[in-house]
């Protein structure tokens, strides 16, 4: 008969012993070892704010942030700031489902297109009494907290701003015989064929896909005078292109300007489905000389020197009117049972102290002292404009949709600003926020 | 009526499933009922006004997406094309490494490598290896002549998807190459040195003998892989987002979509019990013509 | 003889340049991970992208290692991924058996139904309601959540796997055990398992990779970097308006090694097993 050894018998044995143990012990019983982040019963105890943010440890901001945070929670004996870094990549998610849960974070970073989301999802705090007790109420830029203010209520802090300038790469410009940026639209669908013939680069980018996208359609929509949704007198909100020719008209100049751009080669072919990776890549490495960008790109000096060189900043080239996109970064308080010491903290978040250390170049108040490279953007604050506090994702995403039907189906700038103007009304009317319904 | 020991054998067999059979109904059963009782309610997340029983307008709505019969082709394509190059991939290397060479071990190891690393990674990685001005796919193929400039393989529309198979088809394929491998080392030597004998060539060989050896293990692989590749999502995600306008995507994508961006779980639970049902019948016909054919 | 001398040497030399393709193939993407792991920030994202490095570098790895949580993702996954190997396996060799010995009870059947169905439903659609579930009960945020999701995902394979090893051992085997007087459990735990040892490695392999590699849950389930497990952990690397792809890669490196590693010294394990429950599938 076959019989193993007795040895081996003996390993599996023991082996297999030892396994059941282990599950046995790390089963699926309830987790008594664990330590829950939960508050509860904690009366006169401190109180534990959990925050996530979505900060970069490995930069000095990032470490600057987590060291003002540890001086706020050791001052204050009866708070304890709980911080969890978690990207933006995934934070949406992350809140959304914690949101459906009913487990929301006490405070959060966040995305301006958020905000009214979040909003319908009635999980922000009505921070209004705090704010108009608040002595430094009026130190910040006025349009930044209308974006974060709904139906009067405050409903977000301005975390930081990420005001968009142009920024062009020197050097290829004074070769191709230019030294100032254009102004405006004309000037450059001018300017790139001649750059191109020059210099062997494009002159411009965009990115066609992605948040980036619709971003950038803003800037050039808010430069015609155009919104994408206005206030109606229910409270509620709606496009109002389709009701007025010229309003039309104007979107569809916007397109063809797009399309402009891509026929007179003043733009990288590709551009029509980069995402913000790409046209950061490629601005950074000199691929091409001009793209209204943030004041992130900084940061890429590190790793592309050479490219980062020669970089300055002006103001974006507009046609009817300057206009740029202020992407407004709130700082979310959700509704918990400690939204006195919620505010609290976010108010140290929002305090002069805290913002010119952590946000020097970037941050909403006006009294705050920004260096070099901040101040040019700084300055275009007050032509900065934002999202209207609608729930945005799917009609940032059929702004994206719009260009893609332009650069790739080739669809007529008139049909997708009929399009378009169709498609925001029904996302509206999809979550209940349309004007009249 | 069941004697008395089969009676014992059968507690012993409930027993048996019992932990696998709990942890089913709790995290798959329980999940699953909720999906198919929310796909026929108003459940919409920025939309508070809109609940309770909404009868067949979630799937009305999904199907009247614009690009429903889009992502259901695309679904069709990506599965499909996926599988086969997995199949056909992993059948050449399992062969390969199925013959007498030195440094087999080595190979196998270097095979295994694509599944070992996270989807995640995988897809930034490959992203960037395949960009137009500082991806290092493109430079080769330039460099060598193949192509004469940079080609945006994911962005445009009629290569991103197919960029998208071929990735997955890298990840996916050294899973068939261990099972056919497997398989392949249970074709019998004494049959096949007699087959040879008796003057059979290598194809006849090949696919008189070890084909027919290989098929249940085939057939499970591939039916395996059809279910796995039509719900995966990750590398389209990481990858295209679905894009260039709506051009690689799939449902499970749109299924995303809807929950995650809209917050509608009314659709993305239609969408879902839609995309269940067309399996599970797929499934039982499998199931009913395997039965039939081992009847006869 | 079953060629000719000539005929085997072009086998050989066709075995060969197929097997270094794919080789190619393969390592391609991970050999990139390796040297831009290597590289200095300056020559990591530029317009000649090339294998050649021209100031190597560890920065990233002791970057990783020091200044980063990197080595705590590490110790939770592995963790992780022990508890839900172990949990797996024994769960489905009971689950496997039951499929392979007893399908002529209809319950078993609707278990094997059922365990097929579990494979068709996307993970996107289970992220919300297994949220909700984990929070009734009171798991987010633990090991546990993880270990809970990762074993009802590898479960199902898993059971079928030990099905096809089950169904490769004669069933005489057990019959004399039977007569010796032993019980179900320990005629599976003293006759079966000794045999299949193989088939125990390769499933568990593929229990361990699952886990390990599962990134969704453990970004959704986890909030705080003491529980945060592996890939949630490297994808922090990603900004939110630049990637450090020199950490990101290092880490990644870090991270894919030791699984490679032990898949060599396993894998004559994993071809074996595999080959138990080939026959039958």
């Amino acid at each position: 008969m076959r019989q193993q050894p007795m040895r081996y018998k003996k390993m599996s044995k023991l082996a297999i012993v030892a396994m059941a143990a282990i599950v046995m012990m790390t089963g699926c019983s309830g987790s008594a070892s664990n330590a829950t982040t939960s508050n509860e019963g904690s009366t006169d105890q401190a109180v534990t704010l959990n925050f996530w943010a979505a900060l970069d440890p490995s930069t000095t901001e990032g470490k600057t942030i987590e060291q003002q945070i540890k001086k706020f929670d050791q001052e204050h004996t009866d708070i304890n700031i709980n911080l969890q870094v978690i990207t933006y990549d995934v934070l949406h998610d992350k809140l959304v489902a914690a949101i459906t849960a009913g487990d929301s974070p006490d405070l959060s970073w966040g995305l301006g297109e958020w905000v009214g989301e979040f909003n319908q999802m009635n999980a922000l705090a009505d921070l209004t009494p705090y704010m108009n007790e608040w002595k430094d109420k009026d130190i910040f830029y006025p349009n930044v907290m209308k974006a974060l203010t709904i139906d009067e209520k405050v409903k977000a802090l301005p975390n930081y701003l990420g005001i968009r300038a142009l920024l062009y790469h020197e050097n290829i410009l004074k070769q191709a015989g230019y030294d100032a940026p254009p102004k405006t639209w004309d000037e450059l669908l001018q300017m790139g064929p001649v750059i191109k013939a020059k210099t062997n680069k494009y002159a411009f980018g965009f990115a066609g896909t992605g948040v980036r996208a619709s971003q950038e359609l803003m800037t050039y929509l808010a430069q015609k005078g155009l919104s994408i949704a206005e206030k109606q007198a229910d409270g509620k909100y709606k496009n109002t292109w389709q009701d007025n020719p010229q309003a039309l008209q104007k979107v569809a100049e916007v397109f063809q300007f797009y399309k402009d751009m891509n026929a007179q080669q003043v733009v990288d072919p590709n551009a029509k489905t980069w995402g913000w990776e790409e046209e950061d890549q490629n601005f950074v490495l000199a691929q091409y000389a001009m793209v209204v960008n943030g004041a992130w790109i900084e940061g890429r000096t590190s790793e592309n020197p050479e490219g980062m060189s020669d970089v300055k900043i002006a103001a974006p080239p507009y046609s009817d009117q300057p206009a740029t996109f202020m992407e407004v970064a709130p700082l979310f308080v959700y509704n918990t049972e400690h939204t006195k010491q919620a505010w609290e903290f976010a108010s140290f978040l929002m305090s002069k102290e805290y913002q010119q250390a952590v946000n020097p170049s970037k941050s909403a108040r006006t009294d705050v002292e920004s260096d070099k490279w901040g101040k040019e953007f700084m300055k275009l604050t007050s032509q900065g404009v934002s999202f209207p506090p609608v729930s945005l994702s799917g009609i940032s995403q059929s702004m994206e949709d719009s260009i893609a039907r332009l650069m790739l189906k080739n669809d007529s700038p008139e049909q997708i600003a009929t399009w378009l103007s169709q498609a925001i009304n029904e996302n509206l009317q999809k979550t209940n926020q349309l004007s009249g319904s | 009526m069941l004697t008395l020991r089969e009676k014992r054998i059968r507690l012993v067999a409930y027993y048996f499933v019992l932990p696998a059979f709990a942890f089913f109904l709790l995290l798959n059963a329980y999940p699953l009922i909720t999906v198919v009782w929310d796909s026929f309610q108003f459940k919409n997340m920025l939309n508070a006004t809109q609940t309770g029983f909404a009868h067949l307008a979630n799937y009305r709505e999904v199907l009247s997406n614009e690009y429903f019969l889009t992502a259901l082709r695309n679904t069709i394509i990506w599965t499909l094309l996926s599988v086969t190059g997995e199949y056909i991939l992993g059948l050449s290397s399992a062969i390969a490494l199925n013959q007498p060479i030195r440094g087999r071990t080595l190979f196998r190891g270097i095979i295994i490598i694509p599944w070992v690393v996270p989807i995640v990674i995988a897809g930034m990685t490959w992203t960037w290896m395949l960009a137009p001005d500082y991806g290092v796919i493109n430079y080769w193929l330039i460099q060598l002549g193949v192509i004469d400039k940079p080609y945006y393989w994911l962005g445009e529309m009629n290569t991103a998807l197919f960029t998208i198979v071929f990735v997955n088809i890298w990840r996916s394929f050294p899973f068939f190459t261990i099972s056919l491998l497997a398989g392949l080392q249970t074709v019998s030597k004494e049959v096949m040195e007699a087959a040879a004998i008796d003057g059979a060539g290598i194809r006849v060989r090949f696919f008189y003998i070890v084909l027919p050896q290989l098929k249940t293990i085939s057939l499970t692989l591939i039916f395996v892989h059809l279910i796995w590749t039509a719900i995966n999502f990750d590398f389209i995600w990481i990858m295209t987002q679905g894009g260039p306008l709506y051009s690689s995507e799939t449902l499970p994508i749109q299924i995303y979509r809807y929950a995650m961006e809209d917050y509608n779980f009314g659709n993305a639970s239609a969408l879902s019990s839609m995309m269940l049902g067309v399996m599970m019948t797929a499934f039982i016909m499998y199931y009913v013509i395997n039965s039939r054919k081992s009847k006869n | 003889m079953l060629i000719s001398k000539r005929k085997q040497w072009i086998v050989q030399s066709i075995t060969y340049i197929v097997l270094i393709g794919f080789s190619f193939y393969c390592l391609f993407p991970f050999l990139w991970m390796v040297v831009t792991s290597l590289k200095p920030d300056n020559e990591i994202r530029t317009l000649t992208p090339s294998f050649l490095i021209q100031h190597p570098t560890i920065e990233h790895f002791i970057n990783v290692l020091t200044g980063s949580s990197f080595l705590t993702f590490f110790k939770n996954s592995v963790y992780v991924s022990l508890v839900v190997t172990a949990a797996s396996l024994i769960i489905s060799i009971f689950a496997g058996y039951a499929l392979s010995r007893f399908v002529r009870f209809r319950g078993v059947k609707l278990f094997g139904v059922a365990m097929l169905l579990s494979q068709m439903i996307p993970g996107v659609l289970l992220l919300i309601p297994l949220y909700l579930t984990m929070k009734e009960l009171h798991l987010i945020n633990t090991y546990n959540s993880l270990i809970l999701a990762y074993t009802t995902f590898t479960v199902p394979l898993c059971t079928f796997m030990m099905k096809g090893f089950f169904d490769s051992i004669p069933i005489d085997m057990e019959e004399s055990a039977e007569i010796d007087g032993c019980t179900r459990v320990g005629t599976i735990f003293r006759i079966l398992l000794p045999v299949s040892l193989p088939s125990l490695v390769s499933t568990s392999m593929f229990g361990f990779l699952n886990s390990w590699n599962e990134f969704m849950f453990g970004f959704v389930f986890i909030n705080d970097e003491q529980h945060r497990t592996l890939t949630p952990g490297i994808y922090l690397f990603k900004g939110l308006y630049q990637t450090d792809w020199g950490s990101m890669m290092a880490s990644s490196v870090l991270s894919v090694l030791p699984v490679v590693i032990m898949f060599l010294f396993l894998q004559r394990f994993l071809v074996e097993g595999m080959t138990a429950g080939a026959v039958k599938g």
